[in-house]
């Protein structure tokens, strides 16, 4: 590679805007920054939102209904709340599991569909290409079934602390208690990789 | 409020999941503007799951990037307007139009519309004060969810615990046999000062051991005992290291012995003892 395309590589990826600089931008219509956001947030929203639809199209849908919701909407974010990417990772979870209502809410459905997810690190990842299979198949392999369903079903597919219960075959009082060590098996994982 | 048993009841981890019913999110919601703990245990959780959630990032087909920027740069045109989903677009004319105010004069109908609206209020007030103490029927929930995962943990440390004192218990009444004659195996030539045990009852001529201060075999062997009698080797079974190394472990039974012997064999045993790897022996 010669010498001044690898300059202007790194000048490039080094280049970043700070939360503050992004909110503020947002809110002065820079479109600028709006596709710097596209560029470094859509990865992790489609990902959510694939996750949840099962769907390439349907995702696709979404991922432009959240990212035009985020252009119009920035006056409403309220950093006081949360960072901005929890806020962004929140649209998106809530368009997608909007659209995945509309389409079905069977809750056998959501469990085939997480019950497909077993076999993610093998079929799946390959398909759609996971920016990072080899930390997701680490974190995948050692989560027991029972943490992987609580925080799946929870997050991805929008269940309920009853359907919980009734699929876990839990008392309906421990699912809260159980999501706490699920979380906390989850955070020794993730600073392991 | 007990924040560290709050922190602890599992209420965050399933706000974050989005386990919580609304009521229970708002709750979370001013747990959160209240107290700092509370605050930073949920920005902690938020971020793990966030790593998890990055960790399923896709990157998206190309050309939706290309269909939102479009959509973006022409919004304020009637052409933008149509590519924004229907809940995105302006309010249009309608709002504007909205007849003004009528002045505000104290009518009879009037009288009645406000004594209508104090009542209303009086209702909602009492709404309030009942949602506050479903909130702290909420919190004995939580608290007595978590009362009882403790106590079902309490409960398995116990059958652990029983377990283990059957095992030590089994132990004991072995060692106290006074049919069971017990003999110390020396260590020869170079395995000189290792060490084990082997217990032998003559009359019901069952055979234990323990395996004390042997070093852990390499992978794929495995320690054999033997009895000798009249030259000829009985085998006496194989036995564990690791966990069980201390622990009494029962052989195959032997009926007539003058020397036991321990050999180093491949797992799972041989037919016949492989002298060179003769590790400890005794007389009993």
């Amino acid at each position: 590679m010669p010498k001044n395309l690898t300059h202007i590589f790194i000048v490039e990826s080094d280049f970043t805007y700070t939360e503050a600089e992004l909110v503020q931008g947002l809110k002065a219509r820079n479109q600028r920054v709006f596709s710097y956001l596209y560029d470094h947030y859509s990865p992790a929203l489609y990902g959510v939102a694939l996750k949840i639809l099962n769907d390439e199209n349907a995702a696709g849908d979404t991922l432009q209904e959240v990212f035009l919701k985020i252009w119009r909407n920035i006056d409403r974010y309220n950093e006081e709340k949360g960072r901005l990417f929890t806020w962004m990772l929140n649209i998106a979870r809530n368009t997608a599991i909007d659209m995945l209502r509309s389409k079905s809410h069977r809750l056998e459905q959501k469990i085939q569909d997480v019950g497909d997810d077993v076999h993610l690190y093998t079929g799946h990842l390959t398909v759609y290409q996971s920016t990072d299979h080899l930390g997701l198949s680490k974190v995948l392999e050692k989560l027991n079934k029972e943490q992987r369903i609580i925080i799946d079903l929870a997050y991805y597919k929008g269940c309920t602390q009853e359907e919980i219960a009734t699929i876990l075959n839990i008392p309906l009082g421990t699912v809260k208690t159980r999501t706490r060590l699920a979380m906390i098996r989850l955070r020794n994982l993730l600073k392991a990789l | 409020m007990d924040v560290q048993r709050y922190i602890s009841s599992g209420i965050i981890e399933s706000y974050v999941v989005g386990l919580v019913s609304e009521q229970e999110a708002r709750e979370v919601e001013s747990a959160i503007a209240e107290y700092p703990e509370i605050r930073e245990a949920v920005e902690a959780c938020r971020q793990d799951m966030e790593r998890y959630v990055e960790l399923y990032a896709v990157s998206p087909p190309k050309d939706i990037r290309s269909r939102i920027l479009d959509a973006i740069e022409n919004e304020s045109s009637p052409e933008g307007e149509e590519l924004l989903p229907e809940e995105l677009r302006e309010p249009g004319e309608a709002a504007a139009d909205r007849p003004a105010r009528p002045a505000f004069k104290l009518t009879p109908l009037r009288v009645w519309q406000i004594v209508a609206l104090l009542a209303v209020a009086g209702m909602l007030i009492s709404i309030l004060f009942n949602n506050r103490y479903a909130g702290q029927l909420e919190a004995q929930q939580v608290e007595y969810a978590s009362l009882q995962a403790n106590q079902a943990a309490l409960k398995e440390e116990y059958q652990a615990a029983m377990a283990k004192l059957d095992d030590v218990t089994g132990e004991l009444n072995v060692l106290k046999d006074p049919d069971i004659k017990w003999t110390r195996l020396y260590g020869t030539g170079k395995h000189a000062g290792q060490l084990a045990t082997v217990g032998w009852n003559p009359e019901s001529k069952e055979v234990y051991l323990r395996a004390l201060s042997l070093p852990e075999p390499g992978p794929g062997q495995q320690y054999q005992l033997w009895a000798l009698y009249r030259g000829k080797p009985v085998d006496a079974g194989v036995f564990e290291m690791g966990k069980q190394q201390h622990a009494l472990q029962k052989m195959k039974p032997v009926t007539a012995v003058q020397v036991f012997i321990i050999t180093l064999e491949k797992k799972g045993g041989s037919a016949t003892p492989a002298l060179d790897q003769l590790f400890v022996a005794g007389r009993p």
